[in-house]
């Protein structure tokens, strides 16, 4: 998941400022007393660049978390303090920022909400010296030493909706576009085998620059003259908004469905009530998600930050569940010891913005709704519960 | 004719009129003042936000027009005075500086409304039969006002008391003002008229895109791009450029695939900085 999105001038030039703020921030050698015993989680969210929108809900559910647990006494007795550090920009500058959490910072634990292009290059930064939970939307296949996952798998998120969109809605042929990065074009491999498996087929598989200013009227064009069921779209953010509406905007809408895989409330806010129709969405959150969990999470969320919080979805709810994760893992292996977390993450069980899941093989079975959209608001129409990750990695 | 090529060449056409469009400013601010203006990119992310406003006040579509010009034309009269008037013939200077006014200008818009997506409904809603195809009826309504916005204004240079000036200004700015052509209000007054374009731009595309404070990024890059290949300071060069960049860019992502268009439009630019750097139409 995520959208990055910059001009390559203003690369250069942000790359420069960036490197004059981390001279600026390197005096911090000297660190208060007070603050030795305190458990540090470095937060990878983002804090600049298009994705940032996000970054308000990620920072408030990340906040929720960390002061439930500190009420209830902390970490092994040890209260959290969260290190919020942007992963909104080039991998490259993400992963310099991580080397300085842990050398100067000396960080408990990294739980980070972001794209997958930034989490292959954390695991490689990190190396397993700390534990490392990534939380959204994935593509599958993470079973990096010491690296922990909550995020929807495609056996979660694509397999059911698809499956359901085939069988239930006629789909037979099916038109894939996305973003150029790793996200899209390994969620589509897995959704390929899902449509042979349906005995559907795969009308086309087409890719969009990932960061570039795209528009989709040729696309478009191309997708009314394939005549499709339907599309399946990995593109994220702005790129998801436009090419919606453009497809809309043509008069697609009324025939052929759509299933978004990185569609949640702040995208369809974008999208808009006209371009909305016959467009669906399966995440394992959604702000209005039938469950007693999803309710009270939204009750307390609201409680601490009133009715002007930042909007609730699935990326940013998942910062919460990040931090109980690695909560609950720590306590159990009784501290932050990699061989001893390793063994320790079979069988965990922590709560959720929708409800408790339990981690086997480093992933989380979990629950999933199916949402068709109504205006900009998403109307459940299907639970599938305890769906198994598919993705569960051996004990090292 | 088969109507998947009718729609393609439409779209050929539409890509290149609002790309001219949204150039339009920046070729006036850049072409005629030598200003690069970094911050185009935000006076149309500005016209995009007037255009939501006035759907969320329930004002009918057009008010967004008087109030993307009155909103744009403040913002400009006071960029140029209090930024641009002392940086003018120090080009790499007024780059920074309008580079430092996009970053400020983002933030004023994340500040008020947020950095959450916005939708304006498309005023003319739906598709029409044209040519054999079915097309957005809003989307040819773009390509017919592009045509009169660019080619109004280039009558209007041409033919106009105001417009003689102008160019008598650029050709020799002490010669002008000896004539009793005060060249400060003059400079003012077109860079206004640039910003006032790349506002206007911003509300015509609105319905069509996200509205977002990063999204004025997407069509500074390129402006630029048409400006490098077709040229500064005259209108043959802003559409030849149009027609090139927003011609390659369509007929290669309706060919082969869009990221094949943009790496074109990206080898297309290069190959003109590098071989013809004053561009196809290159003013003396």
């Amino acid at each position: 998941m995520s959208i990055r999105k910059q001009g390559p001038t203003r690369r250069t030039l942000l790359g420069a400022a960036a490197a004059g703020a981390a001279f600026g921030t390197m005096p911090g050698l000297i660190r208060p007393a007070t603050a030795a015993n305190e458990f540090k989680i470095g937060l990878f969210i983002a804090l600049s660049g298009p994705a940032s929108l996000f970054g308000p809900t990620q920072r408030a559910c990340a906040d929720l978390a960390t002061e439930e647990i500190n009420k209830a006494g902390g970490i092994m007795g040890r209260q959290i303090k969260l290190i919020p550090t942007d992963a909104g920009g080039p991998p490259a500058e993400t992963t310099k920022s991580a080397i300085r959490l842990m050398l100067e910072e000396n960080v408990d634990v990294f739980v980070g909400s972001h794209d997958s292009a930034t989490r292959e290059a954390l695991v490689g930064t990190i190396k397993g010296k700390v534990p490392y939970v990534y939380t959204p939307v994935y593509e599958g296949g993470e079973c990096s030493f010491n690296t922990y996952v909550t995020a929807d798998t495609p056996e979660q998120q694509i397999r059911p909706s698809l499956t359901w969109m085939m069988k239930d809605k006629g789909a037979k042929s099916i038109y894939m576009i996305g973003d150029d990065y790793v996200w899209p074009r390994k969620c589509n491999e897995q959704a390929k085998k899902y449509i042979a498996e349906s005995g559907g087929k795969v009308a086309a598989e087409e890719y969009v620059p990932f960061g570039a200013p795209n528009k989709f009227e040729e696309v478009v064009t191309r997708i009314k003259s394939a005549k499709p069921d339907a599309v399946l779209i990995t593109l994220v953010g702005a790129d998801n908004v436009n090419f919606n509406r453009t497809f809309a905007g043509f008069g697609l809408d009324k025939d052929i469905a759509r299933l978004s895989l990185l569609l949640e409330e702040n995208t369809l806010h974008g999208v808009g009530a006209d371009s909305s129709k016959n467009l669906y969405s399966c995440m394992s959150y959604y702000e209005n998600a039938p469950s007693a969990a999803a309710k009270k999470f939204k009750a307390d969320y609201v409680a601490k930050f009133g009715d002007k919080a930042p909007q609730l979805g699935r990326i940013g709810a998942d910062c919460y569940e990040g931090v109980y994760c690695a909560s609950t893992l720590v306590t159990k292996a009784g501290g932050t010891d990699a061989k001893k977390c390793m063994a320790a993450s079979e069988g965990i069980t922590f709560p959720t913005a929708s409800g408790d899941v339990t981690m086997h093989g480093r992933h989380v079975d979990k629950t999933m709704f199916l949402a068709d959209c109504n205006g900009t608001e998403f109307n459940i129409i299907k639970t599938f519960a305890d769906i198994k990750s598919g993705d569960e990695c051996k004990p090292d | 004719m088969d109507p998947l090529i009718v729609t393609q060449a439409i779209n050929l056409v539409y890509a290149v009129s609002t790309l001219a469009v949204l150039a339009l400013g920046l070729a006036v601010i850049f072409g005629l003042l030598g200003v690069l203006n970094i911050a185009h990119g935000e006076f149309i992310m500005i016209g995009a936000y007037c255009a939501y406003v006035t759907q969320s006040g329930r004002w009918p579509y057009l008010a967004a027009v008087p109030l993307t010009l009155i909103v744009c034309g403040v913002l400009g009269w006071a960029v140029e005075w209090i930024m641009i008037r002392p940086l003018y013939r120090r080009p790499f200077d007024t780059l920074v500086a309008t580079w430092g006014l996009s970053l400020l200008l983002r933030k004023i818009a994340e500040a008020i409304f947020g950095l959450g997506f916005y939708s304006v409904n498309i005023p003319l809603p739906g598709t029409v039969h044209f040519l054999d195809t079915e097309y957005p009826i809003y989307r040819l309504l773009l390509i017919a006002v592009s045509l009169i916005i660019v080619i109004g204004l280039v009558i209007w240079y041409g033919g106009s008391r105001t417009g003689s000036r102008i160019r008598a200004m650029i050709s020799n700015p002490e010669l002008a003002q000896a004539q009793g052509i005060s060249v400060r209000r003059l400079a003012a007054g077109t860079f206004i008229v640039g910003t006032c374009l790349a506002g206007l731009g911003g509300v015509m595309l609105a319905p069509l895109i996200p509205v977002q404070p990063f999204m004025g990024l997407d069509y500074v890059l390129r402006a630029f791009f048409v400006l490098i290949v077709g040229g500064l300071g005259s209108a043959a060069g802003l559409l030849s450029g149009a027609a090139v960049i927003g011609g390659v860019d369509s007929v290669v992502s309706a060919t082969s695939s869009a990221t094949d268009g943009y790496f074109a439009v990206l080898v297309l630019s290069i190959l003109f900085l590098w071989l013809r750097p004053r561009g196809i139409v290159a003013h003396s």
